[in-house]
């Protein structure tokens, strides 16, 4: 279910993989109670650097999205967020579909959609910016 | 394990250099009885120098001792121990393969890689020098002659201890360059010249003990400058190869 | 401090007849981690390696492992027997079998795993009775691979471990060093020139370029400094120059300015508009980027 993360983009690698299980959740595919891949067995299959596998597991944990049960493993923790993301989700998927719709019939291409995406994301100063 | 490794190197020339020189002791012995039955057939007078040599030659032949000396430890034996000396001193120390490198990243001392290397060698080498040698005395009775055992040691003794400074030589050599032609083309090349200029150098003259053949005296000098050389030689090797970069 | 780094370089120096190796590298590893050595071919990548395992002595400089001083001999014998170290695969012996290579090798290391060994055998399916010279290359990478982690060290030096091997063998190396490094709480320090493999495995980068290493630390954290501030104009870009430190590059392209900075974007974006752009992109930077940028300029 968690795949490699592309290690040649400028996102640093933890925090792709952070992303891939906060979208996991958020989508349901990891439900409340569910446990995660040890540190170790994900570090070799995704053949990753095990302390960055650590590091996006410690940073879950403080945003509580999973906690570490010692001896145990990860587990997802109880977020209720998970169930009204999953609809705010899907209106924010046929919302994005519409945008893109839209800049495209303006001419504009994918690639530049793309970048404007991206850097209205890195752009620092603004509420809810750059995260990190 | 090293000491495996060194043995691996060096087994073939070892073997084919003990095996050329044991047919080249067998042969010499066996051929003897001809070379007597020739003896009348030397003219007396004529020939010039070569003609000189040759009759020179004929008269150290009359006893078995002399031909034994002059057909085969101040010839054969010399060339084949000189050659083989050179051969076996050639390591491949420096090689870009056959696990030379490989060998430096061990946790070995270099000291310790040169100091295995080279003894294997000079124990092959002493070996090729005696074994051939001690085998006349064994082969002498088979063609009713005799001959000391004494003797074959001393011959085999003073062969190893110049053979020994040639030994080193291409072992220097390796420990300079790293293919695998040069040390032995270099060294041969300077056994030549010195084969060459016996009359002012006597290499060859000490390795043979002829001192000892004519008059029964050891020929000390020579067997300690040749010791000196030979070990000044490998300390020069172990300490080229210490500060080397690879 | 020493026993902090488990390798640490300073001011190494390294002249050869026709060259100069290495000009002034500084380098510090830390116990525990996965650390790589990346620069263009001919940097002094290979020759740092040797200075580590003492096969070259340093012009100048110290370089440590473990504290000892490599360029001492008997120093240096002492951090071969604590280090696992696999270079190019040629170097093996030939004539050798693997069965008997690895006799040989186990011979000189008390700390020998023979488990390891077994597991590794099977794993990589290397035929014990071959002689090496008749193993393809990336079989005797995986046997080299092999002698490096059998012999139970704490230290992994690796000399672009996965060179020349195609990408299905280049990810099941980088993949046992992975399970390794965790298993057996192996330090690694390797040199590559594929930098996807980097960002992939690595915690820590130095880029060594013409002998001096130009950029170094945690990648995590190049990545979160690193970045590419984009301006566009309404005529042509303004021939600006940035006083904010970090700047790396300024590139002026028509309507473009672009600006790499090497310290996050903020003191960038504060000069930034005073020049009044019609636009500012931030944009992030990989390691090829910061690579590509650290070896191009001139000195």
């Amino acid at each position: 279910m968690l795949f490699r993360p592309n290690s040649s983009s400028g996102v640093p690698i933890y925090l792709q993989l952070m992303e891939q299980v906060k979208h996991a959740v958020e989508t349901g595919a990891l439900r409340e109670g569910d446990q995660l891949p040890g540190i170790r067995p994900l570090a070799e299959e995704l053949v990753m650097n095990p302390n960055t596998v650590a590091k996006a597991y410690r940073e879950l944990e403080h945003e509580g999205v999973i906690e570490l049960r010692h001896g145990a493993g990860a587990f997802v923790t109880r977020n209720a967020r998970a169930g009204k993301l999953a609809d705010a989700l899907r209106a924010a998927q046929t919302a994005v579909a519409s945008t893109v719709e839209r800049l495209r019939s303006r001419g504009i291409s994918d690639e530049e959609i793309r970048r404007l995406v991206e850097a209205e994301l890195a752009a620092p100063n603004r509420k809810g910016g750059r995260r990190g | 394990m090293l000491w495996y490794k060194s043995w691996l190197e060096t087994r073939w020339r070892f073997l084919i250099g003990l095996g050329l020189l044991i047919c080249s002791a067998w042969v010499m012995v066996f051929t003897y009885p001809q070379v007597l039955k020739l003896m009348p057939m030397i003219s007396r007078d004529g020939g010039g120098e070569l003609g000189q040599r040759i009759r020179e030659a004929a008269e150290l032949a009359r006893t078995f001792r002399g031909f034994v000396w002059s057909d085969w430890f101040h010839r054969n034996h010399s060339q084949l121990a000189t050659l083989f000396a050179i051969l076996l001193g050639t390591a491949s120390l420096l090689r870009p393969s056959g696990g030379a490198l490989y060998l430096l990243s061990l946790p070995v001392s270099r000291q310790r890689l040169v100091a295995v290397r080279a003894t294997t060698g000079l124990a092959e080498l002493l070996v090729l020098a005696l074994l051939p040698a001690l085998l006349i005395p064994i082969l002498a009775p088979a063609i009713e002659q005799t001959y000391g055992a004494g003797a074959a040691l001393v011959h085999g003794v003073c062969l190893f201890v110049v053979a020994a400074v040639f030994y080193n030589f291409a072992f220097l050599l390796s420990t300079i360059f790293s293919d695998p032609w040069r040390p032995p083309l270099i060294a041969g090349a300077a056994a030549i010249a010195l084969s060459l200029t016996d009359r002012f150098i006597p290499f060859f003259r000490v390795m043979s003990a002829e001192s000892y053949f004519r008059r029964g005296a050891l020929p000390w000098g020579g067997l300690l400058a040749a010791g000196a050389i030979a070990a000044a030689l490998y300390y020069a090797a172990a300490a080229n190869l210490a500060r080397r970069d690879v | 401090m020493a026993e902090d780094w488990i390798i640490e370089a300073a001011d190494v120096r390294k002249t050869y007849a026709d060259a100069d190796a290495l000009r002034g590298l500084d380098l510090c590893v830390p116990r525990g981690s996965i650390a790589a050595l990346v620069g263009r071919n001919g940097a002094g990548k290979t020759t740092l390696i040797k200075i580590l395992m003492g096969m070259a002595r340093p012009t100048a400089g110290l370089a440590r492992v473990f504290g000892l001083d490599a360029a001492s001999p008997p120093e240096s014998v002492e951090i071969r027997r604590r280090i696992g170290f696999a270079s190019e695969e040629k170097d093996l012996d030939g004539s050798m079998t693997v069965e008997g290579m690895i006799r040989f090798t186990a011979a000189f290391f008390p700390r020998w795993r023979p488990d390891l060994q077994q597991r590794f055998l099977r794993k990589f399916e290397l035929p014990p009775r071959r002689r090496v010279k008749a193993l393809s290359r990336g079989m005797r990478t995986k046997l080299a691979l092999l002698l490096a982690l059998c012999r139970g060290a704490e230290l992994l030096i690796l000399d672009e471990p996965t060179a020349g091997l195609d990408p299905a063998m280049a990810d099941e190396v980088l993949q046992t060093i992975v399970a390794h490094v965790m298993d057996e709480e192996t330090t690694v320090f390797f040199s590559s020139n594929q930098i996807a493999e980097v960002e992939q495995i690595a915690d820590r980068v130095t880029i060594i370029d013409r002998g001096r290493a130009v950029v170094a630390g945690a990648i995590d954290e190049l990545r979160e400094r690193y970045c590419r501030i984009q301006m566009v104009f309404e005529d042509a870009a303004p021939a600006a120059a940035f006083r904010a430190p970090g700047v790396e590059r300024v590139q002026r392209d028509g309507r473009v300015l672009t600006v790499l900075s090497s310290r996050g974007s903020a003191a960038v974006l504060e000069e930034a508009r005073d020049l009044r752009p019609l636009s500012t992109e931030v944009r992030p930077v990989n390691l090829k980027e910061i690579f590509l940028e650290s070896v191009a300029g001139e000195d």
